[in-house]
Order: C-alpha cells, then structure tokens, then sequence
C-alpha cells in the first residue's frame, strides 16, 4: 500500500509541474456538475457507516451513532 | 454518525467561488443569491422486515459576503425494524431477552435470530463557519451534536485551506473531535458474561449495586472519544481533469462494543447451543470489543468534464488495528440531458476482511477469548450499490429523485458450520432500497 501511495503522490508531484491551466480556462471546473454533491456523500456516509466496518476518506471518519 | 461536510466538496465550493463560477444551469445562472436551501427526505428500507430509516435533512448555507459564510445542518431520523442479535439459528425455538430486560422476543426454529426490538429517533444538528484568510487560504470551524434515546454525540471539527501554483494546487489539513455518551437500554452488559434468561432481571433503575446478574449499574453512563485527523491535496491536471487524494487518521477511545448484540455458544461437534445458567435452555454471551480502534484511510478520487458530461471515480482503501481491511470503489456518470435535467447513474463495490475478534459462534470446549463479537457487519463482507439520480432544474430550483439498491453479503468465520449449523444459514444476506427526494433553491 506503500509503494502505491507513493506511486500516486510522485505522479502526482509530476502532474503539478506540468500543468499550465490557466485561470480562465477553468470553466469547466467551475460547472455545478463538476462539484461533488455534499448531502448526498453525507447520507451515504451515514448509511454506509452503520452497515459497515469502514468509514472516512472523503472526509473525517466520523462517528456519533449508536447504529443497529 | 454526524454529518460532516465533506472536505472536497467545499473545496471544490470555495476553488469555484474563486474561479468566478460560470453559470451553467438556469436555476444558478441567476444572480448570486444569499441563501441557499437544500432539503432531502429520504427512506432506506432493508428486506426481512429489517431496518427501515426515514430521514429529513436540511441545508441552510448563507453567504454573508465574499469570504465568509455558514452553513447549519438538521436531520431528524425515525429508525425502526428487526436488526440480528449476533446468535445463530437452531432446531428449536429461541428466547431472548430484550434490551429493556423486560420485553423478550421468540425466534422460530431454523430463523436468523433479530431483535425486533429496535425503534429509535435520532436528532442531529451542526453548524460551520467557513471565512478567507488572506487570498490564498481559509478556514473552517464547525460543531454538531446529534441525540438518541440511548446516545449522544458532541464534536468539533476545524480544518485550513491553502492554494498553490495560481490555485491549480489545494493543499486542506482537517482535525476533528467527538465525544459520545452511550446509555444502553437497562444498562451496558458486561462483555463476555451469559444473557440474563430471566426477563426482567436486566439491570435498569431497579439495579442494586453488587447485582451478579450481568449488568452494570442501570444508570451508568459510558462513553468513547473519537479523534480524526485530515491531509488531503486538489489538484488541477489539465481544463478538463481534476484529482484529489487524502490520507485520513482516526483513532477511538472507550466504550466500542455493541451493548445488545450476543454470541452463541455451541458444541463444537453438534453445533448445538449449550446450555445457560439457571435452567435457560441455551447460553448465549454478551459480544465485547477492544476499548481502542486506529483506522488509516487513503482515497483518491478524479473527476473528469466532458463537453456535455462529467464522471467521476473515486477509491479508498482503509484498514485499521482490528484487522478490518476495506477497498471501496465508486462510480458517478452525469449524463446532462439538456440544460435542465441530467441522469446520474451510479456504481459502487465494497469488500472488507474481518475484524480478527469476529466469530460467528464460540465453541464450548475452547477458552474464552479476550475480546469477540458475532456482529455481522465486522465479518467478511462484499457489498453493491447500483442505482441512478435523476435531476431536474426549473427556474426557481433544482429537483432530485434517486434510487438505489444495495446488496451485501457476509461469510461466517472460518470452522463455524459444525453439526446442524452446517443446515443453517449463519448470516442472512440484506438487501435494502434507498430512495431520496431532494429539493434546492436559493434566494
């Protein structure tokens, strides 16, 4: 898990070097359905915290549920 | 659990306010509104007449100017249905004791045992404050609290924003801080010790100090403290590209076992329950976990614009000190049908090994082990979720319907179907519908 963590940030790294993205060429980034949806991965996160044995990645790990 | 906003998400707000968001749909090619509403019922319903969940949510954002802004949280959640209880399926007719120590239920012969007993409201509420920090960077701090008739959580959480290289790199490192109370129903079992066979001998406001009857004091309180901590990077890779990676640390402290799930123990030839003590015809042990848990998670998620379309793919890959290793992936296709309305169908696959203290039953001639529990969502485990989101913008909001199936299938522990239980089925697989109506609007 290591090597492919590294793996990611050195392409990572070498992504970032490379980009020349100019500020105003960024209207597609800024389109709504470019932006992740907050409710919905909140629900998930919910649903899927109490029904599994992970939680976390996006954002934090959470807790505060006596999920059955 | 609270329901904390997803780091990304703002991100991605915050880097689109900075960009000059270009309007790409009428609802938000509008003028820049103040308020922005965003409201969900949404009802989750699992088969077996197992756990059905109605949930109201509502989002209440206010931008108070250029860099600064809140936001406030609600969710009200009604719970209600049959959960299992960790014991596995016999020839004969099974009793338990309820978590109130007063209402037991019946298993028929052959049936997964489930608590029908479970029935719960939950009230969640946070509140964020969000504001710039000279032009490159921001802030956010925020608290939530969430109550249940048999729990309560209280957190804090904070994080710090930087752009880098003309905003085409952003760097967030996060910090988060809960405190749960836990009050079992007719108080917090002792971990390993037989169920009470006597129905209302269960602790409660009538437990006497020194009881040897399994429970605690009905009064006590129990609590665990959970600390988690984010870095994570946006990065920019091209006009159309966009990848995020975090790395996320976790760690709980206190009261981690589930109060009302059991284990059954058998005999390791027969497969059949032993007996309990005082005459009860089977025994059956409360679960126990450590009082500590260290999760680490990496995930990686790109999103990708079409001309028309977006996607986005997203992975993680957690594992922790209970020897639970998860691999989740996922994903979204934005299919924008016109300008005002799209389709979304979505994808995701979740697969986990089993915490090393899971056991689907204990063995009678075996020594008692420090810690275990027969829940099922600690064994090894596959899940789906298929579904599809369909939205539809008019000139005053935006509404959503989705749809969603997920399935989930978990494996007993290794060596478990001895005897009769080889003609059992240890661990039911569950199936569940998630349908969610969305309304949002800004004014």
């Amino acid at each position: 898990m290591k090597r492919k963590l590294i793996a990611i940030l050195a392409l990572l790294a070498a992504a970032a070097g490379c980009t020349t993205v100019q500020p105003w060429e960024r209207d597609l980034h800024a389109r709504a359905d470019m932006q992740p949806d907050q409710q919905d991965s909140a629900i998930d996160d919910h649903i899927y915290f109490s029904k599994e044995a992970s939680s976390g990645g996006r954002g934090f790990a959470g807790g505060g549920c006596g999920c059955n | 659990m609270q329901l904390k906003k997803p780091i990304g998400a703002s991100l991605a707000a915050a880097t689109c306010g900075l960009l000059g968001a270009l309007p790409a749909a009428p609802a938000a090619a509008q003028d820049a509104k103040d308020w922005d509403i965003e409201s969900s019922l949404l009802y989750y319903g699992e088969d077996n007449d197992r756990v059905k969940d109605v949930s109201l949510d509502v989002a209440i954002r206010r931008a108070l100017d250029e860099d600064r802004s809140f936001s406030i949280n609600l969710t009200v959640d009604s719970l209600t249905g049959a959960t299992p209880n960790g014991a596995v399926p016999t020839n004969d007719v099974q009793v338990f004791t309820g978590a109130s120590g007063g209402k037991g239920y019946i298993v028929e012969p052959g049936e997964v045992p489930l608590d029908p007993t479970f029935l719960d409201t939950r009230i969640a509420a946070s509140a964020n404050w969000q504001q710039g920090l000279g032009e490159a960077s921001r802030w956010n701090v925020g608290v939530s609290v969430s109550d249940e008739y048999d729990y309560f959580h209280a957190g804090a959480n904070a994080r710090f924003e930087h752009d880098f290289n003309l905003r085409i790199t952003t760097a967030y490192l996060g910090i988060a801080y809960g405190q749960d109370d836990i009050k079992p129903v007719g108080g917090a079992p002792i971990g390993l010790t037989p169920m009470v066979a006597l129905m209302d001998n269960g602790g409660g406001a009538d437990e006497e100090p020194g009881d040897n009857d399994g429970y605690r004091d009905g009064g006590t309180s129990l609590s665990k403290d959970v600390t988690d901590l984010l870095v994570g990077v946006t990065q920019i890779l091209s006009r159309r590209s966009l990848l995020e990676l975090s790395y996320s640390y976790g760690k709980s402290d206190g009261y981690l076992t589930e109060p009302y799930k059991l284990l059954s123990v058998v005999d390791p030839v027969t497969g059949i329950p032993v007996p309990g003590p005082d005459g009860a015809p089977f025994l059956y042990l409360y679960e126990k976990r450590p009082d500590q848990r260290t999760k680490q998670s990496v995930f990686a998620e790109w999103r990708h614009a079409f001309d028309r379309d977006s996607m986005a793919v997203n992975f993680r890959y957690m594992t922790d000190d209970w020897d639970v290793t998860s691999e989740t992936a996922e994903v979204r296709y934005r299919w924008n049908i016109n300008e005002r309305s799209y389709l979304e169908p979505h994808l995701r696959y979740y697969t986990q090994t089993a915490a090393e203290f899971y056991r689907t039953v204990l063995f009678a001639d075996e020594r008692l082990p420090r810690f275990a529990s027969a829940d099922y969502r600690l064994a090894d485990l596959d899940a789906y979720t298929v579904g599809a989101k369909y939205g539809h913008l008019t000139d005053h909001g935006e509404f959503t319907v989705r749809l969603e199936y997920y399935q989930q299938d978990s494996n007993p522990s290794p060596g478990s179907a001895v005897g009769e239980l080889a003609n059992h089925e240890l661990i039911l697989p569950m199936s569940a519908a998630i349908l969610q109506f969305g309304y949002r609007f800004k004014f």
